[in-house]
Order: structure tokens, then C-alpha cells, then sequence
């Protein structure tokens, strides 16, 4: 067991052993006097903390942009960091991001720039150059003066270049790997942060400590003690657990491990589920993504959390292991309330089992929320739907948001499956569905519009495969 | 004495320039400072803030005896610590720093809690508790309208006699749209640091647009003069007007902890506190009956503006003024009775917001004529030329302003041209018939927008303008820098009076020690008044120096050159730093202030009649949008600008300000919405809840162009134009095409009810109550 976190700061190897294991990386930074990194909302949603995260993976350091203020300290144990301060070269030459938004009127104020260059530097490590990569990239940072034009143009005209040269990387990799070999049990203040290397481990740790806040990505976790102040006692950190980052693709489904981050499954998906990879690319943003993970999301339940419908659309299963053993349950099952799981005190969610979907099987998934990027769904919908000669064979429509938990429109389905496709089906399962949700009113929206778009995406679906 | 205009001001970085942001790498790199980025002094406490949880309630106790027993609180600061005044109401008095017995909003600041940390600070304020009754509260405009209850007497703008005339019209037309308010959403939020100095003075790092005010304002809770107390900020991460009052209330509250405790206090606001505690674009009801001929043009109007104040005055009296003024926007109201109200809620106070009341005046014109055009059914950009200001007894405003230079008719021609609008109007025509489901719109707007404070007395700077030996140049003006490019503007004005190169010249920050009795930076005007002033006080300094120069080259002053870093005279060269320790070896003094003030500007506040402003800047977009009849989504698909910002001191900037305008407007009016529940509390306070425009959110064809070879006519600095605002309502021509998408599905003689923001929720119960038979 260790009790000192080793990470990399700028190139540094640094021990830290002194700051309480519920600060985040943000405050750390800003305490260091490194305050190129900005706290702009301390929840995730305006990137002015952007850093680069290298993970040692194979022999280099795997580097994306993450939202500093929802990384806790501990979790960057065994990693490598990187802050505006840090992306010059040796003698001070700026990065060519950083040169790249100055010199195209990319800044104004100033204060979301830093964060907008780490954007640009995670950007600049690989080729793509289109809009769509480039808005992808930037899609988690919020500027309030320019209009982003001469952003994105600053972007075009980035060259390719890594965070830093390959050798560079693979002796920090070898290094952070020797120095946080051994599992971390890491005390500083109240509450203890555990970060087991094994699935045993984590299990064994998971019955002994029924309490301790079981930590993923802490990408929604996180705001408990950045917005509610709460402290938390154990924290059980899964982000170490090799056996959860597994991915198996089997003839019949793909099983991905419950610690994959979303941007790391996203391939997968989109082999069997191109338009559940689609959804996955509006959850959150980059930052988000390379945090979060599927576990995490099925985890904390939510009633609008995005990758629940396509999953139930696509009847997949969801692994969950314990020092008794490990089980499946299909995943509407696995939601039983507003928040609340079927998950049992020594439970870990270790895996989410996709069918592929039977052939002739229609897809479509819809988020549908105030704005395209960043936005959580005011309602959002899955709809798996194999017709064959002419006659709907099968019918999954599943949505969020529109209830206490993610849903099957049971009648709808009922409504659709052996009725001729087309629009007098659509109409009745427009029909049904009425019946199938009960959403209610909030900010996000009305429970009467909620109604009115949960009935006309039936419409939308029949429109693109009439 | 000449200045030498033959290079071409590119080279030096003069005026005219497109040269960058005077900190464009330091954002970049991080190394530009932010208040909170500052080392914090020996001993600095932090603050947090202990708010009200009722929207209006008399408060009966605070307990605070949990939050001083956490080990690392220092002390729990209440109204009663107060050494002076407690009031920090900007143009009335009445608006307590700390609530003193009566809270009127959720959020309203009662308490501060000063710790040695900012962790154990927000614990312990959410440790002191308060007890209240709760009274009765008033949350929504509507209601306060329709009750009267209202912070002032109405303000209203008359010419000529709209009643007959209204009924005497062969149509009369009663409409209404409510627009919604916003949020600043600056990057930085609220900052202020007060470090306790000598005599009992305070210096004070405050994120502020306003330094005068908030040393005035501390100097007032202090109970000591204002030369005890020194503001300084070198800039704000994003200001947009929510820094220009209410910077007063995180200022004087770090202030007065500072005075209590005796050491440092900062204060600085997450981003939830900052949006619960702070004021926002004010939401407006716009209500409208006019009466018009056959061809959509107006005989009379009578306007009503319904300003959602929030609990307090502020600055409410210059927005609805502002509001008023531009009720009109580009169109002649031949009778006219404008009225504006301040109605009270039990919201946070409604402030300055780029606009400050113009977008929402101009709203209540553009809603107007587009209501006139649909309900006649008739195309409304040529509703929009037929009401145009012009000639012939159609140039009068309502506030008896004559519209001169009115450059509108000509710039709406060339857009129409370079947009290719008539083609495309055709097209989306033909495209809609034939798709039920996504349906596209297309509006041009324009822009009218008059420039100068409203109040003539806050039309002056100050600069101070130091020469050093070395030539290199010190430059310091009332104006502070947010972003908007005002140090590198006022700096170009100061590089081209002394001919040397943008780089010998440093902006420093702004403070009150320096420059003194400052109007805010706002208004659009920072660059208008500041450069002004700087451009006097440098051409006083350059005078003394060809004073000089010509008693050492032997020749007279007014053939003394200064350009390219050089001064000369016939074959006499002197560096300009040559030139500078010669001066100081001459014993000539090489530092000098500069003031300024606007001409030709007056305002009868009683009639409200006059010049208000020194001239009009103007603009036109034409945009273009398609939407999804089945869930209200919808996509900005082109937007074409051309904007009049006179002889531009620095193209680059302008075109920044504009495109950064035109998005934050088209936030205002699509995707920001703010929501308050049935007890008065805020539920979108935070970028996860409250959302502003992203970069997807840009139209993809989005093509900005600047008015060419168009000076100002009146004498402003170097014949510019202001920028910061007009841009800003050139979105309403979005929301004017997504009224467009919607009319396209309707009846003729439809008109679409699309309220502010239109949010896909709005868009498609606009679509079907248009599609109803």
C-alpha cells in the first residue's frame, strides 16, 4: 500500500502528501500559484480549467483534455498533467495553439483562452482539421466574447504536434507506472482515498466499506463537493481496476468494461450501434468524455442520463460483480426509481453487455435539449425497430426524461409490432405512448411539450425510414 | 506642427491598425493576471456569502454562533459592522449593501463569512442561519405591471398626438411580446481583494467597469473620503455591463470585512452565487398599438415598455431611457407616445447588459413591423424601407433628436445585393412549399443605435501621459479594459500622435490614484471619450517637445515631424528618445493629463427632449435559419453583416466585437433562458442549466463586413465609431427568421406568437398554433 501520490506536473515528477483527498485538481493548481488554469463554474460546463491528462498506456502517455475542477487530486495519481504554463517548449517558445489564438483575434477577455488553448493542444496531436473535428474539440469551452469564428479559424490552422516527443513520454510513462505500481491508500485530513489495482481488490474494498463513495470519472460525482459541499468519507476509486477497462467483441454482442470512458467505448458502439455512438459524441463534451464512463452513468442513475434509452432499446445487460459473484440483469431492469438501482451494498457494476442488433434492426437515437453541444436532454429517445415483409417484427422505443427513470413505451411497442409500418402505426404508437410516460414540468421543459416531442419523434423516425 | 500621414499607419501599429490585443499572448499562455490570480497578501481572509432564501421576508435572527466556532473562521460581517452608510444605491439611494432588516430576493447578501480559507468560509456560511416572515412577493413583470407596482413614475416619450390619430387609422394593430432577460455570463466572475493600508485608507482590486464608483461607494461604507481610498483593476474576464453598478456590491463588501478584520479580504463569487446575488439584463413585456395605412406605414403610435427591475432601482432609469430611445430603432413614428415602466419584483436587481435597454426597446420596433407585415401580409423588408427615417419631415425621433447621416437605406441596398437575398428568398419560398417538416426562414434587421450616455454629464474622461527618457511612452485613461481592446485602441490613438511604433507605448491599469472622477466604461464609449482624452494629453506633451526640437534644430514648432519613431525638422533628425532625454535635460515637462468632453449633446429630463446623442451608429444582418417542426429544434444557417463603425481605429477589433455581439445576442434571444420557480429562487445558475451559445452554435456561413471609406461625419476620435453595443441587436434578424419559418406554415394574416427567448419549446408551440386551421 502506498500513502503518497506520484504524478507528473509539467513534466515534474512530484509526491504529494499533504492536500485532503477530496480537493480538486483545479484548486490544487490555483494553490501552487499555476493560475493560467481558471475556475469558471466548478461544475464541468465552461472548460476555463482545461488541462491535459496523460495516462501511461502502452509505452507513452495517452493525452486528452479534461475539466480540471471535476478531477479530484488523487485520481491524476499515476498520471501526468499538463497547464497552460506548461505547453511551452523548453525555451519558452509558446505553443503553437497558444500562438495560433493570439494571432488570429481568438481572444478577448482572456480568461477562457488557457483553457481554449489545452482544447486546441489536444486537437493539434492528430490530423483532422475539419469542422467537425475542430468543433467536437472545442464543443466543451465557453467564450462569451469572441463568437468563436476566429477560434475555430485559429484551429485550421494548427500544425500537428504532440504535447510532447515520444521519448519524452515513454521515460515519464515507465517512471509513473514504477512509482504508482502499488495500490494507493491515500490520507490526508478526514476520509481516505482508495485506488485498488485489482478487481479483487476493489471488491474486497467495496464489502468492507459499504459507505465509501464509490468514484469513476467523478464527472457527475464530482459536483457533490465542488456545488454541495459535501465531504465525502472513503472514496473508492475504480479508475486503476484494469479488469474494468476490458472490451471483448463477441459474435453476438460486445461487452465493454463499466470503467471504459465514453470516448474510449465510443469505437466499439459505433460498430454495433452507429447511432448510439452519434448520442454518445453530445454527452457532455471532450473534457466530459474522457472522464466519464458507462458505469458511471448507469451508476448515479439519472433520470435523464443520455446512454439508458439506446441501451434499452438494444436490450443490453449490465454486469454486476460482487465478492458472492457476478450476475446480469437486462437494463430496465437495473433503474428501478428517481436514482435508485438494484445495486447491493457490495456491488460493483463491472460491465454492459451489447447485443448486435438483430439484422434489418432500424437504430435511432434523439437528445433533444435547448442547445446542441453540452446541453443535458430535456427529453431524449431510443427506438430499435425491425420491420420485415412490410410488418413491424420487433419494436424497442425507449426514452429518458420523461419519467422517474429511463422507459420502455410499453403500448407504443405493443401498438407498432405486427401492424404494417407506416404511418397508421406510427399513429397509433403515437397514440399509445401518451399513456406509456408521465414527464413533468421543470426548467428544461414542460411536461406538455415533453409529450408533444416524445409522440412526434415516432413522426421523425417513420419520416427517415418511411 | 504636422504629423506625417504618408506611411501607412499599419506599420507603426497607429490608428487604422488591425494589430492584435494588447494581451493576446499573455491570455494564451495564462500569464495575464485576473484579480484571483493575484499573490494574496500576508493574511488574506476569504469570503462568502450568507443570502437570503425568501424572495421578500422581514428577517427576524441570524445566528452565526456554528459558523464562528469552525476553527478558521475569523468573523461573520453584518449590516451592523458597517462603519458608514449602508447604501450603495448607484443613481437612488435606498439600496442597502447588506440586507438590514427586510431581504427582498432569493440571494439577496446578508452576511458575510471571513475565513483564512475559501473552503472553510462556504462551510461556515452554510452554517449561519437565518429566521425570517415571510412576505408577500411579487416575481413576475406581468403582475407588477398590471398591479402598478412600480420602483419609480413611468418615464415617457411624446411627439405630436398619437390618440386621434390612432383612430383615425384605416388599421390598428395590437400586439405584445415578452422578452426575457440574461445573464452576463462573463468568464471571470464577480472578484474583489481590499487591502488595508496607512491612515485607514483601502486599496481595492475590484473587477470593475467602474472604479470612481466603487471608491466612491467604499469611501461611503467606510465613512472616510474618497482620497483614502484607491480602485484599481488591470482587466475583467468579460464585464458586458454586469460589472459596472454591482461590482459595487463584492467590492464594498470584501471592503468593509477588510476594515472589520484589519487584513485582507477577498471576496470572489462562484459562479452559482454570482448568478443568484447579481443582476441581469432586465426582462421587458413590450406592448404595442399602432395604427398604419394601407402599405404598412405608420401614422401613430402608443407604446408601452414594461422593464422587469428586479427589487431595485439600480440603474434601471438610464436602461428604460435607453429603451425608449431606441423604441423607434430605424423607423419614423409620425405621432408617438412611448411609456416606460420600472416595475418592482422580488428578483435580483436588473443592471447594465451591452444595450443597456436598446435591444429590448428595439425588439418592441422590429416586433411591431413584423407584426404589421404579417397581419397585412405584406413583405416586410418592405415594411421595414417604407418606415425608414428620411427626408421631408421624416427625420424627427421621439425624443425630438433630428436623424442625421442616416446611413441605413444605402447599407440595407448593399446587402440585399451581397447576400444574394432576393434569390434565396425565392428559393426558401419554394423549398418550404415542398417540405412540411423543416422549414427555413430568412429576415433582414437593422440597427439604428445612438451613441453617448444618455446622462450628458458622464460624457467626459480623463488620461495621464507620461514620456520617459527612454522614449518609451506610460499610458493611463479612466477607461477599463474587459476584453473589448481598449488599452491597444487608446494606445494606436497615442502611437499615431507621437509617430512611434504600438510597442514603445505600455497601457497600465486603470486606477483612481491616477486618473480621477471617471465615468464607467460602458455606454459604448469607452474608446470615444478615453481616446480623446489621451489623444490631448499626448498632443500636449508632443507640443512642448517640438518646442523643444525646433529651439535645438533652429526652426519653428510647426515644422517639426514626428513619425516613424523619428523627429525631424528640414534635414534635422533627432530618435524620438533622443528627443525625450533631451526635453528632460531642457527641463520640459514630458507628462501631462488630458480631458475630454462630448459637444453638441443636451438632455431636458423633464421634457425628455434634446440631443442625447453625439451621433448613430449603424448596422444590418440578414440571417437565415431552418427548424424542425417536429420538436422545435432549429439551426442558424448563414448570417451576412455589414456594420458602420465609421473610419475604424483597428479593423481587427471591430470585426471581433461585432461577431462576439452578434452571438451574444443571439444567446439572449434563443438559449438563454432564465428560469425563477413559484418561490422566487433562481433554477438556472450555472452553464449546466443556463445555457449561452457554443461554437456550433455559429451560423456556418457567417460573413462580417465593416461599412468602407464611411468617417464619421461628426469629429469623433479619428472619425470612428463606437462598437461595443450596436452590434449586439443585429440577431434580432434570427429571431425574426425563426418568426419567418413559423409564418411560412400559417395562414395568411397569421402573426406569430414567439416570445424571448425562442427556445425550441417556444418554436414548436409557435409552429402549432400556426398550423392550427
Amino acid at each position: 500500500m502506498r500513502d503518497t501520490l506520484r504524478f507528473a506536473l509539467n513534466g515534474r515528477p512530484l509526491a504529494v502528501a499533504d492536500v485532503p483527498p477530496h480537493h480538486t485538481l483545479l484548486q490544487w493548481l490555483r494553490a501552487q500559484g499555476l493560475t493560467a488554469t481558471k475556475e469558471g463554474c466548478a461544475e464541468g460546463d465552461c472548460g476555463a480549467c482545461t488541462v491535459l491528462l496523460g495516462t501511461p498506456r502502452g509505452d507513452g502517455l495517452d493525452w486528452r483534455a479534461v475539466n480540471a475542477c471535476l478531477v479530484l487530486l488523487p485520481q491524476v495519481d499515476g498520471r501526468a498533467v499538463v497547464t497552460a504554463e506548461g505547453l511551452a517548449a523548453a525555451d519558452g517558445t509558446p505553443h503553437p495553439a497558444q500562438t495560433a489564438l493570439a494571432d488570429a483575434h481568438a481572444t478577448q477577455c482572456g480568461y477562457c483562452s488557457p483553457g481554449f488553448a489545452m482544447a486546441l493542444a489536444a486537437l493539434a496531436q492528430r490530423p483532422e482539421r475539419d469542422d467537425t473535428a475542430i468543433l467536437d474539440a472545442i464543443a466543451g469551452n465557453l467564450c462569451r466574447c469572441t463568437g468563436y469564428r476566429p477560434i475555430v479559424e485559429a484551429a485550421r490552422s494548427l500544425p500537428q504536434v504532440q504535447v510532447a516527443a515520444a521519448d519524452q513520454d515513454a521515460s515519464l510513462a515507465a517512471r509513473l507506472d514504477a512509482d504508482s505500481a502499488d495500490p494507493l491508500a491515500y490520507r490526508a485530513g478526514q476520509g481516505r482515498f482508495l485506488a485498488p489495482r485489482t478487481l479483487d481488490e476493489a471488491l474486497a474494498l467495496r464489502a468492507e466499506h459499504p459507505d465509501a463513495w464509490v468514484w469513476a470519472g467523478g464527472t457527475d460525482q464530482g459536483l457533490r463537493i465542488t456545488k454541495r459541499l459535501e465531504v465525502p468519507g472513503d472514496i473508492l476509486f475504480l479508475g486503476r481496476v484494469a479488469e474494468l477497462r476490458r472490451l471483448e467483441r463477441q459474435a453476438e454482442a460486445v461487452v465493454l468494461g463499466a470503467g471504459l470512458t465514453y470516448a474510449e467505448a465510443l469505437p466499439a458502439v459505433a460498430e454495433v450501434a452507429p447511432a448510439f455512438a452519434d448520442l454518445i459524441r453530445r454527452i457532455g463534451a471532450a473534457q466530459v468524455r474522457n472522464m466519464g464512463t458507462l458505469g458511471g452513468n448507469l451508476g448515479t442513475a439519472s433520470p435523464i442520463g443520455d446512454t439508458l434509452p439506446p441501451l434499452l432499446a438494444l436490450g443490453a445487460e449490465i454486469e454486476l460483480t460482487s465478492r458472492r459473484g457476478r450476475r446480469s440483469v437486462v437494463a430496465e431492469e437495473f433503474v428501478t426509481g428517481y436514482r435508485t438501482t438494484v445495486l447491493a451494498a457490495d456491488d460493483l457494476i463491472t460491465a454492459i453487455r451489447i447485443p448486435r442488433p438483430a439484422a434489418g434492426t432500424r437504430l435511432a437515437c434523439y437528445k433533444i435539449a435547448k442547445r446542441v453541444d453540452q446541453d443535458i436532454s430535456t427529453l431524449s429517445a431510443a427506438f430499435a425497430v425491425r420491420v420485415e415483409h412490410g410488418r413491424v417484427a420487433a419494436a424497442r422505443l425507449a426514452y429518458g426524461g420523461v419519467a422517474a427513470r429511463p422507459l420502455r413505451a410499453r403500448g407504443a411497442e405493443a401498438a407498432l409490432t405486427g401492424a404494417p409500418w407506416g404511418p397508421e402505426a406510427i399513429a397509433a404508437a403515437r397514440r399509445a405512448v401518451a399513456d406509456d410516460i408521465n414527464p413533468l414540468s421543470d426548467f428544461r421543459g414542460s411536461a406538455d411539450y415533453r409529450r408533444r416531442v416524445a409522440a412526434n419523434l415516432l413522426d421523425r423516425f417513420l419520416l427517415e425510414a418511411p | 506642427m504636422t504629423v506625417d500621414t504618408s506611411r501607412p499607419a499599419a506599420r507603426r501599429g497607429g490608428v487604422h491598425a488591425p494589430v492584435a490585443h494588447d494581451s493576446a499572448l499573455k491570455h494564451t499562455t495564462g500569464e495575464a493576471r485576473y484579480i484571483d490570480d493575484m499573490p494574496e497578501p500576508r493574511g488574506c481572509l476569504h469570503l462568502a456569502l450568507v443570502t437570503s432564501r425568501w424572495p421578500h421576508a422581514r428577517l427576524t435572527g441570524l445566528d452565526a454562533a456554528a459558523a464562528l466556532a469552525l476553527p478558521g473562521v475569523e468573523a461573520v460581517i453584518t449590516a451592523a459592522d458597517i462603519p458608514g452608510r449602508n447604501d450603495i444605491g448607484a443613481i437612488i439611494p435606498g439600496e442597502p449593501l447588506l440586507a438590514d432588516g427586510v431581504v427582498e430576493y432569493v440571494g439577496h447578501p446578508v452576511a458575510a463569512v471571513a475565513a483564512r480559507d475559501l473552503e472553510t468560509a462556504r462551510r461556515a456560511a452554510a452554517l449561519v442561519t437565518l429566521t425570517a416572515e415571510p412576505l408577500p412577493a411579487v416575481l413576475d413583470v406581468r403582475a407588477a405591471a398590471a398591479r402598478d407596482h412600480v420602483l419609480l413614475p413611468a418615464t415617457v416619450f411624446r411627439r405630436g398626438d398619437p390618440a386621434p390619430h390612432l383612430d383615425a387609422a384605416p388599421h390598428r394593430l395590437r400586439g405584445e411580446v415578452m422578452v426575457g432577460g440574461q445573464d452576463h455570463f462573463y468568464l471571470e466572475t464577480q472578484a474583489a481583494l481590499a487591502i488595508p493600508q496607512e491612515d485607514r485608507d483601502m486599496l481595492v482590486h475590484s473587477g470593475t467597469q467602474h472604479p470612481t464608483e466603487v471608491q466612491h461607494m467604499v469611501a461611503r461604507l467606510l465613512a472616510v473620503d474618497m482620497n483614502a481610498v484607491t480602485v484599481e483593476v488591470r482587466r475583467m474576464g468579460g464585464g458586458f455591463g454586469g460589472k459596472e453598478s454591482q461590482a459595487t456590491i463584492v467590492a464594498g463588501i470584501a471592503a468593509v470585512a477588510a476594515r472589520v478584520t484589519g487584513r485582507p479580504c477577498k471576496l470572489r463569487l462562484d459562479r452559482d452565487t454570482d448568478m443568484e446575488v447579481t443582476g441581469k439584463r432586465h426582462p421587458f413585456l413590450l406592448q404595442w398599438d399602432v395604427g398604419v395605412d394601407a402599405d404598412g406605414r405608420v401614422l401613430a403610435v402608443d407604446m408601452r415598455l414594461a422593464a422587469d427591475c428586479g427589487w431595485s432601482v439600480d440603474l434601471s432609469p438610464g436602461v428604460v431611457s435607453r429603451a425608449l430611445s431606441h423604441a423607434d430603432n430605424a423607423y419614423f413614428y409620425p405621432h408617438v407616445r412611448l411609456t416606460g415602466l420600472y416595475c418592482k419584483t422580488n428578483t435580483q436587481s436588473n443592471t447594465a447588459f451591452r444595450g443597456f435597454g436598446g435591444p429590448q426597446g428595439m425588439m418592441a420596433a422590429e416586433a411591431m413591423m413584423d407584426h404589421i407585415a404579417r397581419a397585412l401580409a405584406l413583405d416586410p423588408l418592405e415594411v421595414r424601407r417604407r418606415n425608414f427615417y428620411g427626408p421631408g419631415g421624416r427625420d424627427l425621433t421621439p425624443y425630438h433628436q433630428t436623424v442625421e447621416h442616416f446611413r441605413l437605406p444605402a447599407m440595407v441596398e448593399a446587402v440585399l445585393t451581397s447576400s444574394d437575398y432576393a434569390r434565396r428568398r425565392a428559393e426558401i419560398d419554394a423549398a418550404n412549399a415542398a417540405n412540411p417538416v423543416v422549414r427555413r426562414g430568412l429576415a433582414l434587421s437593422p440597427v439604428k443605435f445612438g451613441v453617448s450616455f444618455n446622462k450628458p454629464e458622464m460624457n467626459q474622461a480623463g488620461a495621464l501621459v507620461h514620456v520617459y527618457t527612454d522614449g518609451s511612452i506610460s499610458l493611463n485613461h479612466g477607461g477599463t479594459e474587459m476584453g473589448q481592446g481598449l488599452f491597444v485602441k487608446v494606445a494606436q490613438v497615442v502611437a499615431e500622435v507621437f509617430g512611434v511604433d504600438l510597442a514603445r507605448i505600455k497601457p497600465t491599469a486603470t486606477t483612481t490614484g491616477k486618473v480621477p472622477n471617471t465615468s464607467p466604461t460602458a455606454a459604448s464609449s469607452g474608446t470615444d471619450l478615453n481616446g480623446m482624452a489621451a489623444k490631448a494629453a499626448a498632443e500636449t506633451i508632443r507640443a512642448r517637445m517640438a518646442e523643444h526640437a525646433a529651439t535645438l534644430f533652429g526652426t519653428t514648432a510647426d515644422e517639426v515631424i514626428f513619425a516613424d519613431g523619428r523627429v525631424r525638422a528640414g534635414n534635422r533628425v533627432l530618435s524620438f528618445a533622443e528627443l525625450a532625454e533631451a526635453c528632460h535635460v531642457g527641463r520640459v515637462s514630458l507628462s501631462s493629463t488630458g480631458f475630454y468632453r462630448t459637444p453638441k449633446i443636451h438632455f431636458d429630463r423633464t421634457t425628455n427632449t434634446g440631443r442625447p446623442f453625439f451621433y448613430f451608429a449603424h448596422g444590418v444582418a440578414v440571417s437565415e435559419v431552418a427548424v424542425d417542426t417536429l420538436t422545435g429544434e432549429w439551426q442558424p444557417l448563414r448570417t451576412d453583416i455589414l456594420h458602420d463603425v465609421g473610419a475604424s481605429l483597428n479593423p481587427a477589433i471591430d470585426k471581433g466585437q461585432i461577431e462576439g455581439a452578434f452571438i451574444q445576442g443571439l444567446g439572449w434571444l434563443t438559449m438563454e433562458e432564465l428560469v425563477w420557480d413559484g418561490d422566487g429562487r433562481l433554477r438556472t445558475h450555472a452553464p449546466s442549466t443556463y445555457k449561452i451559445p457554443t461554437a456550433r452554435d455559429v451560423p456556418p456561413d457567417f460573413r462580417v463586413e465593416l461599412l468602407a471609406d464611411a468617417p464619421n461625419e461628426e469629429a469623433s476620435i479619428f472619425r470612428s465609431k463606437a462598437v461595443g453595443e450596436p452590434p449586439f441587436m443585429l440577431a434580432i434578424s434570427v429571431w425574426l427568421a425563426l418568426r419567418d419559418a413559423v409564418v411560412s406554415l400559417a395562414p395568411p394574416g397569421r402573426v406569430p406568437d414567439l416570445p424571448a427567448p425562442a427556445t425550441p419549446e417556444r418554436i414548436l408551440m409557435a409552429v402549432e398554433a400556426a398550423r392550427q386551421p
